[in-house]
């Protein structure tokens, strides 16, 4: 019983040796290849070098979080989970001692107020642009004009907001104006993915329903928004994750406050927000305000990545899902 | 004798090619009687479509109002005695004089964007290469989730993060060691003292930021390349280099135009990181170790204080309209070149 046992045993490694041989071969044989010829030599040198490259550019995101996230984190937990709800819940006080409470509030509030008027907007235009009009000349300038906001720097829509909603509207700084200038910015994010996500459905959806007598209406609501409901959110998501981290648009349209905001307009309303907040804290020379700009920075960049993770997560599960 | 008169009527009417504002007041009609035999949900679907069709207007009535709005604001500088167009190359900014030159602010921001663009596109493209030619399936994902979230970062963060690890690094290590090294210190642009704050600080931190642009859209453009393109070359003996180099770079080169064009808008638009490593002084930069003051950073300082002085506030706006006509330019060009791919090689 054992001898026949035992040969297997002996065998075992001879074919790990045999495998481990095999490799090494072929790895010497790649090797020869390179040196053999000059254009292989240079294959692997380009390899090298773009793989080097990889990683110079990759590094500053490990460098920022490491720089942020050490100084931040230590000081968000420097007293155990009391110190985080504090930092978050009290005002910043006397001397700005305490928390960002003003700023996190400030942010949250902006956010829900400027999507409650971008998203509709852009959504809707969308579906409009796509569903309702012809490819041609008005599709071309909707999907034209969203690609230039795309690209209009942040400290312009803040100069726009301050003249047009601040100065010619008479809406004065505070809550209404900040968050209508991130609206403004949000329409192209959006715009653009919402088409994308509507031209992924399958036009088979829609004349199925259009065949059973529903209207354009409910076509495109129940069944074809249905179906790019998915785009449609990961949109909003990059969208809101964007406009979170924007501090130009909001210094000349949304003032700055220790308190929370108790109205949408008017002198109450004076709103602050975190990369604001960030800002203002980093080029105070008292040194526990550098601190607390850090953990305000790191509190801002856990909320946007992992809101923007959300939407990777989202967008990949659906392209695997309509692929 | 009605009846005569209406059936006559009828007739000549029927007999006449229709009038044309008959046409027009019958194509005005159509939607109203359609509405008025419709049902509920035919109706709702008629405001519906009147609905939606202002929301699309939008994006389009945003930038004429930003067009507007800063022409308008910006009117009395080019218009007035003390500015007048010359103020785009004037050199010289001092509210306090009525001197408003903003030619200091564009050579500090395109050197600033010259710096960045310099190096953020060959590393860029590179990173692209590598990541649609050489890299290993399993690390594809993560490595494009890293780029996409380093896009996501905000840039006040990238900007405390210059200012507290860029900065020290030029003063300390990086000005130092080249212009105590005989190899360096001769060239021009390491010349002067410097405390950190320079042109070359913000050029770094906007390399940063402007890598995962680069990097994603040449992504996007070298992936949109056909796979028999590359078969072909591989099967002429090619190796991956050659391919990546000759056969799919240049298949992908509108593309990637279109990529360096945008992350050169963001560059010269990028506000924040910049403000706060550039330095802000008054001068155009002779040396990599020079402070500057960008376009974007005399608005985010100073509109604050200027907003009651008029020619001051027109000279700040016309700073923000010729920053709005380049991004408008930017995106054009990269349209343009986005239409010549989609001509000469039937993708983009």
């Amino acid at each position: 019983m054992s001898k026949t046992e035992t040969p297997l045993d002996e065998r075992a490694p001879d074919v790990f040796q045999s495998e481990k041989r095999e490799r090494l071969k072929e790895f010497k044989s790649s090797m020869l290849n390179i040196v053999k010829s000059r254009r292989n030599f240079k294959d692997f040198l380009f390899h090298i070098i773009l793989g080097i490259g990889i990683i110079i550019i990759i590094m500053p995101f490990f460098l920022v979080l490491y720089q942020v996230a050490s100084v931040g984190f230590g000081e968000l937990f420097s007293n155990g989970f009391d110190s985080f709800s504090n930092f978050f819940l009290t005002e910043p006080g006397r001397g700005l001692m305490g928390g960002i409470r003003n700023a996190f509030f400030g942010t949250i509030f902006l956010i829900i107020l400027a999507s409650a008027v971008g998203i509709p907007l852009s959504v809707f235009g969308a579906v409009y642009i796509n569903e309702y009009t012809r490819p041609g000349r008005i599709r071309d300038m909707v999907e034209f004009t969203s690609d230039v906001l795309a690209g209009i720097p942040s400290i312009v829509f803040g100069a726009f907001g301050f003249a047009f909603l601040v100065g010619f509207l008479g809406l004065g700084m505070g809550l209404l104006s900040g968050s209508l200038t991130l609206a403004f910015m949000m329409i192209p994010t959006v715009l653009r993915t919402t088409q994308e996500a509507l031209r992924a459905v399958p036009m088979s959806l829609r004349e199925a329903s259009l065949a059973l007598g529903a209207t354009k209406w409910s076509t495109t609501w129940n069944v074809t928004m249905r179906a790019a409901f998915p785009g449609v959110i990961t949109g909003v998501l990059l969208a809101i994750g964007r406009v979170m981290g924007e501090t130009a648009p909001l210094i000349f349209t949304s003032g700055n406050s220790l308190t929370t905001p108790t109205e949408i307009v008017g002198p109450g309303s004076w709103v602050a927000s975190m990369p604001y907040t960030i800002w203002s804290y980093i080029t105070d020379p008292r040194q526990y305000l550098n601190i607390k700009a850090h953990a305000t920075a790191v509190a801002l960049m856990t909320m946007v990545l992992a809101i923007d993770i959300v939407a990777n997560i989202i967008s990949r599960k659906v392209t695997r899902r309509l692929v | 004798m009605n009846q005569e008169a209406d059936s006559t009527s009828m007739n000549t009417m029927d007999e006449k090619p229709k009038h044309l504002m008959t046409m027009i007041l019958e194509k005005l009609k159509r939607p109203f009687i359609e509405f008025r035999d419709a049902d509920t949900p035919g109706r709702i679907d008629f405001f519906g479509r009147i609905g939606l069709a202002i929301p699309a207007l939008a994006s389009t009535l945003v930038i004429i109002l930003i067009l507007t709005f800063l022409w308008y604001e910006s009117a009395p500088i080019f218009t007035s005695p003390e500015g007048g167009p010359g103020i785009i190359i004037g050199p010289t900014w001092d509210p306090n004089r009525n001197l408003y030159g903003i030619g200091v602010f564009i050579a500090g921001s395109l050197a600033c964007a010259a710096i960045a663009i310099g190096l953020a596109v060959p590393l860029g493209i590179g990173g692209a290469i590598f990541l649609s030619e050489y890299c290993p399936n399993r690390l594809r994902v993560p490595l494009r989730m890293i780029v996409e979230m380093m896009a996501a970062i905000p840039s006040i963060v990238y900007g405390l993060w210059a200012l507290l690890v860029i900065v020290p690094f030029i003063e300390k290590s990086f000005a130092p060691a080249v212009q105590n090294n005989i190899l360096f210190s001769w060239m021009p642009w390491f010349q002067g003292s410097t405390n950190g704050l320079s042109v070359l600080a913000g050029g770094l931190i906007l390399t940063i930021m402007l890598l995962p642009t680069v990097v994603a859209i040449s992504n996007d453009a070298l992936q949109s390349v056909p796979m028999n393109l590359r078969e072909a070359s591989y099967a002429l003996g090619a190796t991956r280099s050659e391919t990546a180099r000759r056969i799919v770079m240049s298949a992908a080169l509108p593309g990637i135009g279109a990529a360096v064009v945008l992350s050169l808008g963001r560059a010269v638009g990028e506000t924040m990181a910049v403000l706060m490593v550039t330095g802000n002084s008054l001068q155009v930069p002779y040396s990599l170790f020079d402070p500057t003051y960008v376009m974007t950073s005399i608005i985010t300082n100073q509109l604050g204080y200027a907003f009651i002085f008029p020619l001051w506030r027109s000279a700040l706006f016309a700073v923000g309209l010729i920053l709005l006509i380049m991004s408008i330019f930017f995106t054009i060009t990269a349209k343009i070149l986005i239409r010549w791919g989609m001509k000469t090689r039937g993708y983009v």
